[in-house]
Parts: C-alpha cells; sequence; structure tokens
C-alpha cells in the first residue's frame, strides 16, 4: 500500500509541480537556459531521480508482473500468443520501457475494459487501475528522464517539394526540376520530409545530376553576375529572346499613351469638383501612373500656350469642350481624352520626319550601313515634322511620299505594299488639318515645330519592319532594324528618354540594351552577317569567301574593310553617305569591343557571384577552403590539359551544377557549433545532458524549411549572422513574419495536404468521367485548391484552428462554385474569393470540402467507410489498425447494388471482429451520405434511392449529417482533434516521429493553444521556442535512449 | 515499431542494397550501354538515318530520273549518283502543303522535316523534326543521340515575311519550339564524338561532389554520418557506372575495328573553320561516316547550305553567292551548285558503301536523304521537292528505282508519308507525323 502511496504521490508531484521527491539538480550548460515555461507544472530541469525509478521498478514486480502473468498471459504467450503479442518476456520495467507504445496499447484495453475480454477471468477493478496508473507513471517518468530531448534527427536530403521551392528561391524561377523524380516515401505519420524515411540511391542520384544541370542550362551571365532565365539559354534564339522580352516588357510598361496624360490633366483641372482640391499636378501624375515631368509640359500647353495657329489651337479647343465631372461619374471625359489622342496621332503620322535610303552609285539599296544611317535619322528627328507634308492654298501639292526598296518576294506582298504606301500618301495629301493659308507658311510652320517637339510620333518603337512607316509587316520584329533577309537591331527610344523617363528609369534601359548585346551577342553575329551576306545587302563584291571565324572582328579587319568599302565609293559621292558608311563600321567596332571587355571584367564578378551563390545554396557562409575549393574547380575547368578546356561560361554552368549537387545543397544538416570543429571531443563537456543548441544558421534552415519548405530568407540569415535568431522575442518576430509571407503557403501544401492525405490529388483517377462529366482538370484542381486556400487563410491570419471543423466559410473558384451551387464569381472563371455563408450550401470548413469526399470514395459510390476511417484517422488522429486481408468486397458501382450502401455496411456492426473497430468511424462516414461520389450535394443515391444521412456515433450519440458530426465532436472528441493537430505539426516541424519526452511539450502547446484563443501561431511559437527545435543530441547521446513512437494517450 | 528509427543499425546491409542487385539508372543511356557491351558481336547491324540538305532549290532543267535498276538515266545534276544507282531512290513530286502560301524562304523551310505548320513572329512552333524523331527512340543505344552539323552559321532575327529566321537556318528541331543548334565547328562535331563532353564533365561534377561529401562527413559525427554514407555511396555509384560505360564504350569500338577492316579513322580537325567550303564539306562528312560506321550515333544531318545561303562557289566558278545566284536557277552557275551538292551526297554515300558490315556495307543499313526546301529558286515553287534516298535500310527498303508521284494528288504525295514509311523500317511506327497519316504507296 505504502508502495502505490508512493507511486500516488509520484503522480501527483509531477502534475502539480510540488514534489518534494524531484532533486532538482541544476546544469550550467548554456543548453539548459533555453527553455520554455508551460503553464502545466513540469518541472524546467531535466531530472534524474534514482527514486522514481526504484519505486517504479518495485510496483512493477510486485503487483504488475503478477497480475499480468494471472490475468494475461493465459493467451499472450507461447507459441501463438493472441493477436501475435506475446507478455511473457517483459519483465523488468526497462523492457516495458523499451516497448511503450504496446504497453500504451495495454493501457487504452485495460482502461477500457475491453481486456482481459469479458468471457474470462476479471481482476479486482482496484487492481486494475493500480496497474493502468503504473503504466500511466512509467510514461510519465520516461517522459521526465528525456525531457525536452530533441530526438535523433539525422542529416535528410530535401524531399522532392522542398527541392522545387529551395530551386525556385535560390534561382527566382520557378523551375520544378524534381517534377520527374521519383514519388518521396512518407513517414508513418504521413510527412515526406523526414530523415526517417527519405533515402537517397544512384538512381536518384543520377537524377539529382542531371536536374542541376539542367537549372545550370538556365544560366544568363550578366556584367554584374548572373541571374537565371525561365527557359535554358543554350540556343541562339533563346540567348536573344530573354533580353528582348525584358526590354519589350519595359517599355510596355511606360504611360506612353496621350489620353493618359489628357485625363490626368482633366483630373487636375477639376480637382475641386472632384473633392481633392489640395492635389498637385505631381500628386496627380503619381496617381494616373503617368510621368510627372511630361505630364506638366503636356498642361502647360493645353493651359497656358498661347497659339493663334497650328493644331495645337484646335487640340485646346477639343480640351476645353470636354465635359466637367458628374457627381460619381468621374471618367466623364475618357471618350473626349481618346478623341484628342487620336486627333494628335494623326497630326504627326501625316507630318512624321520620314528618311528613306540613299541612293549611292556602287552600294546596293539594302546596304547596312546606309539602311542604319536610316534608322538613326528617323529615330532622332521624332519630334521633328515634315514641312513638306503642309499644303499652302492654291500652291501646288507636294512631293509624294515614295517608298524605294520594293520587297523582292511576291507578286502578292509587292500589291499590297503599293497599295498601303498609295493610301499613306493619299492620307496624307488629303488631310484639311495640314492646310496652310497663302501667306502663313511661316507662322504655320512655327507653330507645327513646337506641336511636333511636344508630341512625338512615337516614343519607343517595339517592332519595325522593312518599310516603315508602313507597319502591316511589322509585327513580331520586335526592336528590329528592318534589315531584308538578315537579323539586325535598332534602339529607337529617344523620346522616351527625354520626355517620359527619371534617372532611374534611363539607367534601367540602359542596362537591358546593354545586356542584351551582353547576352546575345548581336552586334557581332548581325557584323557577320553583314559580311558573309555582304552579296545580299554588301555591294561589294568578294571573292574570299569565307575568312576564318576569329578574324573578322578584329578591329583591324573591321576598319580594314571600312577602308576598302570606301575605297571604291564612286567619286562625287555624296559625302553624307560616305560619312554614314565610316560610321557604321566606328559604331560596330566600338560596341563590340564594349562587349568583348565587358565580358572580361565581368569574369572576376561571375566569380564573386558564384560564391554568394554557393553561399545561399549551403545556407550558411563558406568557410575559406570552401571558397577556395569552388574557385579552384572553376580554374580546372578552364584551363583543363588534356581535354578542351570549357569557356568561362560553361566553367561557370558546371561550376553551378556542381554546387547544385553537393551535400551541402542536397542535404539539411543540423550542424551544433562544436561539430563544425575538427574535434568532436570537445564536445564531450557540453554533452553531460546529451544535447547541443544548434548553429543558428542551422536554426533559421529549420525555421524555414518548417514554415515555408525552402531555404531561408536574407533577413533570417542576417540574424544568424548577427546571433540573435535563437532569442525568444526575434524567434517569435520573425515567425509571425514568415506567416504572412505568401511562402507560407507550403505549410498548407506541404503540411496540411500530407497530414489530411491529399497531397497526390491533382493526379486522382478513380473518377468515371463518363458518369460524372463535370469533374474536369479544372474542377480537380479546384478542389484541390480549396484546402490549401483555406488553410493558408487561417494561418495568415491567424485564425482559430477550430474553424478548420466549425469554419461556415471556404473558398471557391467558378468551377468550384458551380459544383457547390453557390453563385458565380464577379471576377472571371478562375478568380477565387471567399464564400461566408457556406453552410447554406452545406458547405463550410474542411469535412464537406469536395476533395476530402472524392478522394475517399472509390469513383462510383460513395464510401462511409474510406470517409469515416479519414475523419477518424486524419481529423482526430485515432489510431485505427488496418483491416485484416480477407474482406468481403462492397459493390463497385452504386446505382448496381441492390442494398444501400448503409445497409450493406450494416454487416460491420453484426460481426464482432468488424465491429470493433468499424464502430468507430463508419457512423461518421455515414453521415456524409448526403454528399455523393464526387462531394456533390444529394439526396437521392446513383440507384435512385433516397439518402439516409442519420448516424449514430460512438458512446451513442445520435445526429444527422453534417452538422450532427460537427455537434458530436464539437461535444465529445474535440480535444483529440487538438491533440491531434498538435502532434502532426510537431512531428512535421521536428521531421520525426514522436518520443515519450515530446508529450510535455504537447501539454504546453494544448495549454498555449487555449490561452491564446487557439490560434495557430500560438501552436507554432511554442515548437519553435522549444528546446526539441532548438537543440540537437550529443553525438554520444544519439544512439542511446530507444525512440519510440508516442501513441495516442490512455483511453476513452 | 520500425527499425526505421534506427537507419545506422544496420549499415551495411543498407549499403549492400544500395550497390547491388541490379539498381537501374535513370540516365538510360548507361543501362542499355552496359547491356549493348555484350551484344556487339551480334549480327543485326543498326539502321542509320542521315539527311544532307541544299538549299534554295535545284536547276530543274537538270533534274530528273527515268527507269529503274541498271537501265536508270540521271540527270546532268544527278549525275554524281551514277556508280550508286542501284542503291539509290529518286523520289519526285512530295510536298509539304503546310509550307506553301504562307510566304518565302523561312516558312517554306522551318517544316521540312517537321510538316507542321508555322506561326508567324516572335515565338517559334514547328514540330518535332523526323531525325530528331528517329533519334529519341533509338538515342540512348548510341553515345550521341544525334549529330547535327551546318557548314554555314545560322541567322537570327526575322525575315520581312515575318517568320523568324530561324526557320532558314535549321531543319532539326528537337521540340515544337526549339531547333537543335548547328555545329559547325569540325573540331567540335569531332570532340561530341570522341570525348563526350556530357559524360566526361559529369564525372568531373562527381567527382568534385564526392571531395564535398568526404569532407562534410569528417566534419560531422558518426551517427550523422549514416546519412552521408548513404549519399557518397550513391556519388560513387553513378561515377563508376559512368566510367564503366566508357571503358565498355572503347571496348566496343576496339571490337568494331576488328570486327570489320581496320576502323577507318581520323585526327582531330583543327579548330576554327577552314577556309575552302570543299575541305569543311568533306570533313563534316567524314565525322558522320565514321560516327556511323563506329555506331558513336545512327541520327545525322548536315546543312551543307541553309535557306537564304550566302555561301560562294568560287571553285564552281559562280561569281554569285548561293541564294543570288538561285534567283536565276536555271542558269548553269546554278546547275554546277546543285550537281556540287550531289556530289557531295555521292561522297559521303560511297565512302559508307566502302565499309563493309556483315554481308554487305553501312550504305545497306543506313537511309540517307538528300533534299531541298524549294523547287524552283526564282519564283519560290515548293510545291514539289527535289528528293533523292540512298540506302537499303537493311532490305527494308528497296532500292534502284524512280519514284514520281507528281500526279499522285494532294493527299498521296506528302513528305511526311515518305516519313513515317522510312520510320516504320527503322522499326518506329506511328499513328501520324506532321501532317500525314498514311503511308506512302509503293515505297
Amino acid at each position: 500500500m505504502l508502495r502505490s502511496v508512493r507511486v500516488t504521490i509520484l503522480l501527483l508531484g509531477l502534475v502539480s509541480g510540488a514534489s518534494p521527491w524531484l532533486n532538482a539538480t541544476n546544469y550550467a550548460d548554456a543548453a539548459l537556459a533555453r527553455t520554455f515555461s508551460p503553464t502545466s507544472a513540469v518541472k524546467k530541469f531535466t531530472v534524474r531521480d534514482e527514486g522514481a525509478d526504484a519505486d517504479l521498478a518495485r510496483t512493477f514486480s510486485q503487483t504488475v508482473r503478477p497480475f499480468v502473468t494471472a490475468y494475461c498471459m493465459g493467451c499472450h504467450s507461447g507459441a501463438s500468443p493472441a493477436a501475435g503479442f506475446d507478455l511473457q518476456h517483459y519483465t523488468t520495467t526497462e523492457s516495458v520501457i523499451d516497448d511503450l507504445d504496446h504497453w500504451a496499447l495495454v493501457l487504452r484495453k485495460l482502461t477500457a475494459m475491453e481486456m482481459p475480454p469479458r468471457s474470462m477471468k476479471q481482476p479486482p477493478e482496484d487492481l486494475r487501475r493500480q496497474v493502468t496508473e503504473w503504466i500511466m507513471a512509467a510514461r510519465k517518468n520516461e517522459a521526465r528522464k528525456n525531457f525536452g530531448d530533441p530526438g535523433f534527427v539525422p542529416p535528410r536530403r530535401l524531399s522532392n517539394a522542398e527541392y522545387n521551392y529551395t530551386i525556385r528561391d535560390l534561382t527566382g524561377v520557378d523551375l520544378r526540376p524534381a517534377r520527374e523524380f521519383p514519388v518521396d516515401p512518407a513517414n508513418q505519420s504521413g510527412f515526406d520530409n523526414s530523415g526517417e524515411s527519405l533515402t537517397i540511391s544512384p538512381a536518384l542520384m543520377a537524377k539529382y545530376l542531371d536536374a542541376a544541370r539542367r537549372v545550370a542550362d538556365h544560366l544568363v551571365l550578366q556584367p554584374d553576375g548572373f541571374s537565371f532565365a525561365p527557359y535554358p539559354m543554350l540556343v541562339e534564339t533563346d540567348r536573344e529572346k530573354y533580353p528582348i522580352q525584358r526590354i519589350v516588357d519595359f517599355y510596355d510598361r511606360q504611360p506612353t499613351d496621350f489620353s493618359q496624360y489628357f485625363e490626368a490633366a482633366w483630373r487636375y483641372k477639376h480637382r475641386v469638383a472632384l473633392r481633392l482640391p489640395a492635389a498637385t499636378l505631381a500628386g496627380v501624375a503619381a496617381q494616373a501612373k503617368v510621368a510627372p515631368r511630361y505630364l506638366a509640359m503636356v498642361w502647360q500647353a493645353l493651359e497656358r500656350t498661347k497659339e493663334e495657329v497650328g493644331p495645337l489651337v484646335k487640340l485646346q479647343a477639343m480640351w476645353r469642350e470636354l465635359p466637367a465631372p458628374k457627381g460619381n461619374q468621374p471618367d466623364l471625359a475618357h471618350e473626349g481624352c481618346v478623341r484628342m489622342r487620336d486627333f494628335v496621332v494623326k497630326i504627326r503620322r501625316h507630318t512624321e520626319k520620314l528618311f528613306t535610303d540613299m541612293e549611292a552609285p556602287g552600294f546596293n539599296a539594302n546596304f547596312q550601313p546606309i539602311a542604319m544611317f536610316r534608322n538613326r535619322q528617323l529615330a532622332d528627328h521624332r519630334r521633328d515634322f515634315d514641312p513638306s507634308a503642309l499644303r499652302v492654298e492654291g500652291k501646288a501639292p507636294p512631293q509624294e511620299f515614295v517608298v524605294t526598296r520594293g520587297p523582292t518576294f511576291g507578286n502578292r506582298e509587292a500589291e499590297e505594299l503599293k497599295m498601303a504606301v498609295a493610301a499613306y500618301a493619299k492620307e496624307r495629301r488629303e488631310d484639311p488639318d495640314l492646310v496652310v493659308p497663302a501667306g502663313e507658311l511661316a507662322r504655320y510652320e512655327a507653330a507645327f515645330a513646337r506641336f511636333s517637339s511636344l508630341f512625338p510620333t512615337a516614343f519607343c518603337l517595339r517592332e519595325r519592319g522593312r518599310f516603315y512607316p508602313i507597319t502591316s509587316m511589322d509585327k513580331g520584329r520586335f526592336l528590329g532594324a528592318g534589315f531584308h533577309n538578315v537579323m539586325g537591331y535598332f534602339r529607337d527610344d529617344t523620346p522616351l528618354i527625354e520626355l517620359i523617363l527619371d534617372e532611374n528609369g534611363k539607367k534601367e534601359l540602359d542596362k537591358l540594351w546593354e545586356e542584351f548585346d551582353f547576352i546575345a551577342d548581336y552586334t557581332v553575329r548581325t557584323y557577320s552577317q553583314f559580311i558573309f551576306n555582304a552579296g545580299e545587302g554588301g555591294g561589294v563584291r568578294r571573292n574570299v569567301d569565307r575568312p576564318s571565324q576569329n578574324e573578322f572582328a578584329t578591329e583591324a579587319a573591321i576598319f580594314r574593310l571600312r577602308d576598302q568599302i570606301l575605297a571604291k565609293a564612286a567619286p562625287g559621292t555624296d559625302p553624307v553617305i560616305l560619312e554614314a558608311v565610316k560610321d557604321y563600321f566606328d559604331r560596330t567596332n566600338t560596341q563590340i569591343r564594349w562587349v568583348e571587355r565587358a565580358r572580361m571584367d565581368a569574369e572576376q564578378r561571375s566569380l564573386d557571384a558564384l560564391l554568394k551563390f554557393a553561399a545561399r545554396a549551403y545556407r550558411r557562409p563558406l568557410a575559406p577552403d570552401e571558397s577556395d575549393d569552388i574557385l579552384a574547380y572553376y580554374r580546372e575547368l578552364r584551363e583543363k590539359k588534356d581535354q578542351r578546356q570549357l569557356t568561362h561560361e560553361e566553367a561557370m554552368r558546371a561550376s553551378i551544377a556542381s554546387i547544385l549537387t553537393s551535400p551541402d545543397f542536397l542535404y539539411r544538416v543540423d550542424l551544433a557549433p562544436p561539430d563544425l570543429g575538427a574535434s568532436a571531443k570537445s564536445a564531450h563537456q557540453h554533452a553531460a545532458n546529451g544535447r547541443r543548441p544548434l548553429s543558428d544558421y542551422s536554426l533559421a534552415s529549420r525555421l524555414s524549411y518548417f514554415l515555408w519548405s525552402s531555404m531561408p530568407d536574407e533577413t533570417l540569415l542576417s540574424h544568424a549572422a548577427a546571433g540573435d535568431l535563437s532569442k525568444p522575442a526575434v524567434l517569435a518576430a520573425q515567425v509571425r513574419r514568415m506567416l504572412k509571407d505568401r511562402r507560407a503557403r507550403a505549410l498548407a501544401t506541404e503540411f496540411g495536404a500530407n497530414w489530411l492525405d491529399f497531397r497526390r490529388f491533382e493526379s486522382h483517377n478513380a473518377v468515371d468521367r463518363e458518369r460524372f462529366p463535370s469533374f474536369t482538370n479544372e474542377l480537380r484542381e479546384a478542389m484541390f485548391e480549396e484546402p490549401i486556400r483555406f488553410i493558408t487563410d487561417l494561418i495568415q491570419n491567424d485564425r482559430p484552428v477550430q474553424d478548420l471543423l466549425y469554419g461556415d466559410y471556404t473558398f471557391v473558384n467558378g468551377a468550384l462554385a458551380q459544383h457547390y451551387g453557390m453563385p458565380a464569381a464577379p471576377g472571371g472563371q478562375d478568380e477565387w474569393f471567399r464564400v461566408s455563408d457556406a453552410r447554406a450550401y452545406g458547405r463550410g470548413g474542411l469535412l464537406p470540402m469536395a476533395v476530402f469526399l472524392t478522394r475517399n470514395a472509390p469513383g462510383l459510390r460513395t464510401s462511409p467507410v474510406k470517409r469515416g476511417n479519414w475523419v477518424a484517422r486524419r481529423v482526430l488522429g485515432e489510431v485505427i489498425p488496418p483491416p485484416p486481408p480477407v474482406v468481403p468486397e462492397l459493390p463497385h458501382d452504386e446505382s448496381k447494388s441492390d442494398l444501400p450502401v448503409r445497409e450493406l455496411l450494416a454487416k460491420h456492426r453484426e460481426n464482432k471482429m468488424c465491429a470493433s473497430c468499424h464502430a468507430r468511424f463508419d457512423s461518421f462516414g455515414l453521415a456524409f451520405e448526403g454528399y455523393g461520389p464526387i462531394g456533390e450535394r444529394r439526396t437521392k443515391d446513383l440507384a435512385g434511392r433516397p439518402v439516409d444521412v442519420h448516424a449514430t456515433f460512438p458512446g451513442g450519440v445520435q445526429g444527422d449529417g453534417l452538422d450532427g458530426l460537427l455537434a458530436y465532436i464539437r461535444d465529445n472528441r474535440e480535444k483529440d482533434f487538438l491533440n491531434n493537430l498538435s502532434e502532426k505539426m510537431l512531428v512535421f516541424a521536428l521531421g520525426r516521429s514522436l518520443l515519450i519526452s515530446d508529450e510535455p511539450l504537447l501539454d504546453a502547446m494544448q495549454a498555449k493553444l487555449a490561452a491564446s484563443g487557439y490560434k495557430t501561431s500560438a501552436l507554432i511559437e511554442t515548437i519553435v521556442t522549444s528546446p526539441q527545435f532548438l537543440n540537437r543530441r550529443s553525438p554520444e547521446f544519439s544512439q542511446q535512449s530507444k525512440t519510440k513512437i508516442a501513441q495516442q494517450k490512455g483511453g476513452k | 515499431m520500425s527499425d526505421q528509427m534506427n537507419p545506422s543499425s544496420n549499415p551495411i546491409s543498407r549499403r549492400a542494397i544500395l550497390r547491388g542487385a541490379g539498381v537501374t539508372l535513370a540516365l538510360p543511356w548507361l543501362e542499355s550501354f552496359a547491356a549493348k557491351a555484350g551484344a556487339v558481336g551480334a549480327e543485326v547491324f543498326p539502321k542509320r538515318f542521315g539527311v544532307v540538305f541544299l538549299g534554295c532549290g535545284v536547276n530543274e532543267d537538270h533534274w530528273g530520273s527515268e527507269g529503274s535498276g541498271a537501265e536508270m538515266k540521271l540527270s546532268k545534276s544527278l549525275s554524281p549518283l551514277e556508280p550508286l544507282k542501284s542503291k539509290i531512290n529518286v523520289i519526285h513530286g512530295l510536298f509539304n502543303k503546310g509550307a506553301m502560301g504562307l510566304g518565302i524562304h523561312p516558312p517554306q523551310t522551318g517544316s521540312l522535316l517537321t510538316g507542321a505548320t508555322l506561326t508567324k513572329g516572335a515565338a517559334l512552333h514547328s514540330g518535332i523534326s523526323v531525325d530528331q524523331m528517329i533519334a529519341s527512340r533509338m538515342g540512348q543505344e548510341t553515345l550521341q543521340p544525334s549529330m547535327v552539323l551546318a557548314c554555314e552559321q545560322a541567322i537570327t532575327g526575322f525575315h520581312e515575311s515575318n517568320y523568324s529566321l530561324a526557320y532558314s537556318s535549321h531543319i532539326s528541331w528537337q521540340s515544337p519550339n526549339s531547333p537543335v543548334p548547328n555545329e559547325i565547328y569540325p573540331s567540335l562535331a569531332f570532340d561530341m564524338l570522341f570525348e563526350n563532353r556530357g559524360s566526361l564533365l559529369n564525372l568531373s561534377i562527381l567527382d568534385r561532389v564526392k571531395d564535398r561529401a568526404e569532407r562534410l562527413s569528417r566534419k560531422i559525427s558518426s551517427s550523422d554520418n549514416a546519412k552521408l554514407d548513404e549519399f557518397l555511396t550513391s556519388v560513387r555509384e553513378v561515377e563508376k557506372r559512368v566510367a564503366d560505360m566508357r571503358k565498355a564504350k572503347d571496348k566496343a569500338d576496339d571490337l568494331a575495328k576488328l570486327k570489320n577492316r581496320p576502323a577507318w579513322s581520323m585526327e582531330r580537325p583543327a579548330n576554327g573553320l577552314p577556309e575552302d567550303l570543299r575541305e569543311h564539306a568533306r570533313l563534316m562528312l567524314d565525322l558522320i561516316a565514321i560516327a556511323f560506321q563506329t555506331d558513336k550515333t545512327r541520327v545525322a544531318t548536315l546543312l551543307i547550305s541553309r535557306d537564304l545561303s550566302a555561301m560562294y562557289y568560287p571553285f564552281l566558278e559562280v561569281s554569285q553567292a548561293h541564294h543570288g545566284a538561285s534567283h536565276y536557277n536555271n542558269n548553269d552557275e546554278y546547275e554546277r551548285i546543285t550537281r556540287w551538292h550531289v556530289s557531295q551526297f555521292a561522297y559521303l554515300a560511297s565512302k559508307l558503301d566502302s565499309m563493309p558490315e556483315g554481308a554487305g556495307t553501312v550504305l545497306d543499313n543506313s537511309c540517307l536523304m538528300f533534299l531541298s526546301n524549294l523547287w524552283i529558286g526564282r519564283t519560290h515553287n515548293n510545291s514539289r521537292l527535289p528528293m533523292a534516298l540512298a540506302g537499303g535500310l537493311g532490305g527494308a527498303l528497296q532500292t534502284g528505282r524512280t519514284l514520281d508521284y507528281r500526279n499522285a494528288g494532294d493527299e498521296n504525295r506528302k513528305a511526311c508519308s515518305l516519313y513515317l514509311s522510312l520510320m516504320d523500317r527503322m522499326g518506329i511506327k506511328l499513328d501520324r507525323f506532321g501532317d500525314a497519316d498514311t503511308r506512302l504507296e509503293r515505297l
């Protein structure tokens, strides 16, 4: 009796925290200072208490073992013990501790009075109680002894999802190389981010190597470092496409539509009526997203400039006619502004100063230097006008504009071009706004000059064909120079720079153009085509057909060719042409030399960038020998003795591929500072309690892979560098920041989708699409996305976790809304929006989401068994063993079965063997009978029988449908849900299965959760500030204590 | 209860599992090569496919053939094929409907071997070309899946028809959006065959990675090392397989040399581009021949001149550049250009015919295709394409014939039907290719 009293007191002591027997032995180790203060009263320090151990041992031999012998071993021993469970060999306390999960089962069976079976001899009440209390005490003792044990968390490779996210964050492009990797196996809790289940094989290694090289193929070298393109950059066409696209995107982002400026000016003019009396022109420009400098100029022209003749007069008249704003219709002026713009564009189109290729004897009409010269003239005169476009009344009409270079291709194109030219000339000729009264020419010309200076013919030219200004053939020839049959690019954006861009914009654009040549090498390639196509456009007869590639682009060769060509010009050739030719060669040479120099200069910067990349990839600073290694490898590739030496770019790619194949990248190794030294023996002094604090860098990785499934970002790494990451305040702040980041979506996909077992739903194929034609790929995608959005929203807005069950809202897009019978989205089919009254449609929270109902249905009928099992196991965390091997099949197709599923399942309850498990969850599934095989709401099943959603839940509670189930859970099982959520999240965060010693942490999580209003952040913060998360086991102790899974605690 | 909890409790068996029992690698060329190394002595010879391309069409007055077998008469431009006429098929009248009516040059060339309908503008979109389709099915069995060579630089940028000039520069397409870049340097093409930079570089990377892993494992504790052990073992295993594959390749070469007469060998060409086009072409053709003979590849394409070619032929006494000359294609100058290209084709065919293989020659087990993207350059007519085949694909293809489809009707004279039929005879059966889903009659 005394023994059991002591045990009881021990128990009480543990619970109340006031036990006199517990010797609190302080350890000076700094690691222990890193603790948390749970509201449950488990002692702070790791305790070694021989007293408790001895008590347990005594009670075991005096009470427990005799009990087992008397009441259990009759069946549970011998050659074939019942249920394969042999209790005979548990002869000591240690043997029980070694196998606590089986003994948890023992505890549950005993408490639930399921064992010994009713038919066998029953033990006295208090004896049963002593044994169950002993088991509980043994668990608690074990937990206490190993309090805060970080557990054995080996180095583990990145899971496929982590690999993809990491590559995304490392390169800036979501390349998803792991798409083709084999699916990762999960650990026992269903997560694939644990060293327990993640292994590597030569096959996977080969895939990593291949993936690394493919990522490296996306490398884009730049003058100041490198970046990655969304597609491989190996083929010339791609190397041009990428920088061209960036420039065109930049142009497209600029405000170049005149009507935008007119509208902004109008807003400023009517600022009082628009309720913004204090608005400034600059402020209006910012709000309308137009260039402030240009807006000021336009304002000046519309409001202040006094013009008596010319197009501005008409424009000002149109301006004054714009309606004033009326009440809440601020956009009344829009159409008028568009008309104004159209007027300006028309005037400028008809007064554009055009240039044609200058003719010169001996020079082919397509001669590139002359064509370039023409482009340059056009580009430099966009703010000028052509005086010959003006027609003086009574005088002869001006010269026709003529296109001198006809196409040499099919007749149809020649005809089209002729017609287009004729139409254009006619427009110019017949424009009434270009008529000048006699004697006024000078005044009109001055007015037109002012107008043209303000309104350029174009701010920038993103496309140019061969027959500018006839633009019908321009499409797709981005940044083109308009050459015939050969490549050529030309920058034509002077008005953009003069009028629209600010200093930063100008710098950015210049950089984009510089990088264009740096990346795509287009000047030297254009020049090469100019030479080798000299017969096409060179105008110079060349009989030497192919000078060696390396020599044609030297400065000497370029100038030599220039001089040759100039020498061949006929005497009396217009000096302008000669100057144009010289200019072409000079510019080409300057540009080619610039690219050469830039490439050489950039090499060193590439290497600097390479080292920075490696540090980011390794998720920690490089040690000096590591930097040296990386550079040495690069050098080796460049200076190979017996093979072809690699170019700078090839060597960079190979270096990057090798970084991405290194274990430092592929593996997450939790380093604790003594690990990093040569001597692990120095760890001894710290290892007294068996654990060491993680280095801040390892902690940063742990944190980021927990919350983002990806690498740490700059902020985390700078905290690690500063050494303050492990401070509780910093940790809490980081957690809050990280949960708000959009990368936290990974918690929903990696944690949520694995916890609730729908990770692979995007490839779910069990639905018969002929019977369910609404189940398209789009609907399937939407179904998958719904819980992701829900969980992400929960996390980022820190809602109470019970919303997962009882929330009466959800998120849908067009396809899903249709499936649920909800009204369509205001936006398009793909817009996602929140539905706040989802309950009215039978939705809200996780349980009735179509993804789960479909995933847990075999395709042509519902499966209350699967659905119920999912609720019990996944949501409530109940441990349910798998079914026995021989189980009669339920009918495949509900419509073809005689009985409704419900009645077939009744068999489960008749047979005791089946009932023992099925009674625990069938009812949950039956409550969902009002949802069909793809989660659609229904009142009749596929055979036309009305569905019955009544269910009798475990313990006898009755209920109907979803509401009934939720009420049952709320009243009876909510604790299970919360415990389960905590456990699963802890497993995910730690990357290992749980130990007995984690139970106090779980208690603390529950307490914190309740105290905070059940917010997710409370769970997460408790986890990341726990000793389990902040430390790792010292190597010497890694193998010692047995690792066991903490199963569901004592019975219900 | 699980042993997974203690992975380091059984390190030896884990390693054994990784290393032992036929773990196949993801990289197919490794595993199937290992199998192949034993099979070199087998009597079934691989079938090869080659394409030689002439840009801008032929001189239509001198391109023709009549009759079959020994009585076949070849026109002037085809006369270089006279000694081989029992092993050739001259095909008249095939075309690509999708290449007509879109504009001249690039849209007439980009789909030559793909049968796709091209798109205008910045985005490239053709299809997979027949040679790359074959390479994708057979390529894993050889060191190089295919060789794509050219004697003339590619051009990019746009043509005024608003199709990319990339269509004019490439006839081999590995995916609809991506042409296979042409190798124009003989020295680099040589390296591709004899050094396989791919696997060498892999070895170099693996070596370095192994280093990293060894260093890392010295830094961390022994219990943590179990996982890194796994990594290291995997790296070593992949390394070993790459090295073994290279050794097996060399061994196969040696065997090949012994089987046939001494494998006609080649020194690495000088870096850079040969000055003379004749030398350039010869080097490239020699490379293809040796690659076929030693089974380093079974698919090769050579653009001697691309579409819109700017090449000069001073040795043919032609003063105009190729494209310009094609605008007067019924002149003697252009006939000489055409005939010279055919002579290069004949050079390759006869070289392969001089290499014994089994009861026949390498040519007998191959199919070489000569073609151009246009028929008449001065009118940009591509309503029929000039085409000749050499080689019998191991007896699967009857040779020594004139095949005339000019009046067969548009549905029955598709170039893609020919490609389907040729692929059939190489053991690749597809339902459709390009714009054709039927085979070519009478082939």
